[in-house]
């Protein structure tokens, strides 16, 4: 201890103290120096630099939330549009199922008409025949009958009747 | 070495080169050199970690970003908008201490700020910029400060003095807190350390053992806690240095 005090007889016990009168404006000197040195290159410099980084990625972060909510915002709407469109497709076939349906039940009905129609036709024609034959059946039926019964009135009373009293005792038979 | 018994040997300034200007002795030393050092260190550092940026970042760059945003961060919280320019201040006087403090943890390293004309130095800065700003933004209205509002005049003449006092006593407290605790810790360092040699000198071999076994462990415990320690007195000094701004830029209390 004593070898060193002697060795640093300008500041020996506490040199903070001791020597703050030999080196003071030197440390003080260098202090300004080396720390203006850092204080420009960090004003003028780095954290620029840094703030830069940091704003970029605040901003880089704000505008892909903003976008990923416009392209939500789209999606949702493009949902709807294929929503809409499933809705109209839906709606236009049903739409086409029930004109096929009516234009079927329309097809059929036209059908049974017109088989109807042709049975009908069918039916009065044979209906015709039926009362025509018959009419022609009936008029000689009164033919024979009145020659029947002119035959008859000879035999019986030698007289050959006229046809017209005939005809009409034969029609008042008949109808009768 | 004989530099290992004299706990107070660490703190000596030696003269590198002599230089002169003007009747001043600013002589290059071991403190001027470490200050260089520690300021190419950061500078560095900084330049290393801004030389690619990125939006995602590297961890160095990260690294940077954290550092840049716990000092805005303090500075936010306690100057809040009008503090803004001021963040780079705060930032190299945290810087500066910072590395100076941890270059001082490197046996055979000088600690420039055990010194107490670089801690006061960096103190009366602070408070003398304090006072400029404070007379730039406020006028006179900045020495409202020592006559706090509400207080009955009787009061006040009890007060006025007080708050004067307290002002005054800042760059002195300021400064003498950074400069006793890196001078204090690393001279507890020292003489712990320097236990092991005089049990071994004195008992021997047991001493030896006593050394390894009981002041080994405490000794890397102190060292650990002058880490934070190195931390700890660079952020309480920018701390401060923003509460202290904050009487030159917030409303007067």
């Amino acid at each position: 201890m004593a070898t060193e005090t002697a060795e640093h007889a300008s500041g020996s016990g506490f040199p903070p103290f001791d020597q703050i009168m030999d080196t003071g404006v030197s440390q003080v000197f260098w202090l300004i120096v080396t720390f203006a040195v850092l204080y420009f290159a960090v004003a003028n410099v780095f954290l620029p630099k840094i703030r830069k980084a940091v704003e970029d990625r605040d901003g880089a972060i704000k505008r892909d939330v903003a976008e990923a909510a416009v392209l939500s915002g789209k999606a949702d709407e493009s949902v709807k549009q294929f929503e809409a469109q499933i809705a109209a497709a839906r709606a236009n076939a049903r739409d086409t199922a029930s004109k096929a349906k009516a234009e079927a039940d329309a097809k059929t009905a036209a059908a049974t008409a017109a088989k109807e129609a042709e049975l009908n036709a069918r039916l009065a024609a044979a209906e015709a025949r039926i009362s025509d034959t018959r009419a022609k059946a009936m008029a000689n039926v009164s033919a024979v009958a009145e020659d029947a019964a002119a035959a008859i009135a000879e035999k019986l009373t030698g007289a050959k009747p006229s046809p017209a009293a005939v005809k009409a005792a034969v029609a008042g038979a008949m109808g009768g | 070495m004989r530099i290992a018994t004299d706990p107070m040997h660490q703190f000596q300034i030696g003269k590198w080169f002599d230089l002169n200007i003007g009747g001043y002795d600013i002589s290059f030393t071991n403190s001027a050199f470490w200050m260089v050092v520690g300021v190419l260190l950061v500078i560095g550092f900084l330049a290393l970690a801004t030389s690619k940026m990125s939006t995602v970042p590297n961890r160095v760059q990260s690294l940077a970003e954290i550092w840049y945003g716990f000092i805005a961060g303090i500075v936010k919280d306690v100057n809040h908008a009008p503090g803004k320019p001021f963040i780079p201040l705060v930032f190299t006087l945290f810087a500066f201490i910072f590395i100076a403090n941890i270059i001082g943890m490197f046996p055979y390293f000088f600690t420039t700020t055990s010194h107490i004309a670089v801690t006061g130095f960096m103190a009366i800065f602070t408070i003398g910029l304090v006072i400029v700003v404070g007379l730039m933004k406020k006028g006179l209205g900045f020495f409202k400060i020592f006559v706090p509002s509400g207080v009955p005049f009787v009061l006040l003449l009890i007060v006025t003095p007080i708050e004067i006092i307290s002002f005054l006593s800042r760059p002195i407290s300021l400064g003498m807190r950074l400069f006793a605790n890196m001078l204090g810790g690393h001279v507890a360092l020292k003489v712990f350390a320097g236990f092991i040699p005089s049990l071994a000198v004195a008992l021997g071999g047991i001493g030896m053992l006593m050394g390894g076994l009981l002041v080994m462990p405490l000794i890397v415990g102190v060292t650990a806690l002058e880490f934070l320690v190195a931390f700890l007195q660079a952020y309480v000094f920018a701390m401060l240095t923003c509460v202290y701004l904050n009487d030159a830029l917030g409303e007067a209390h």
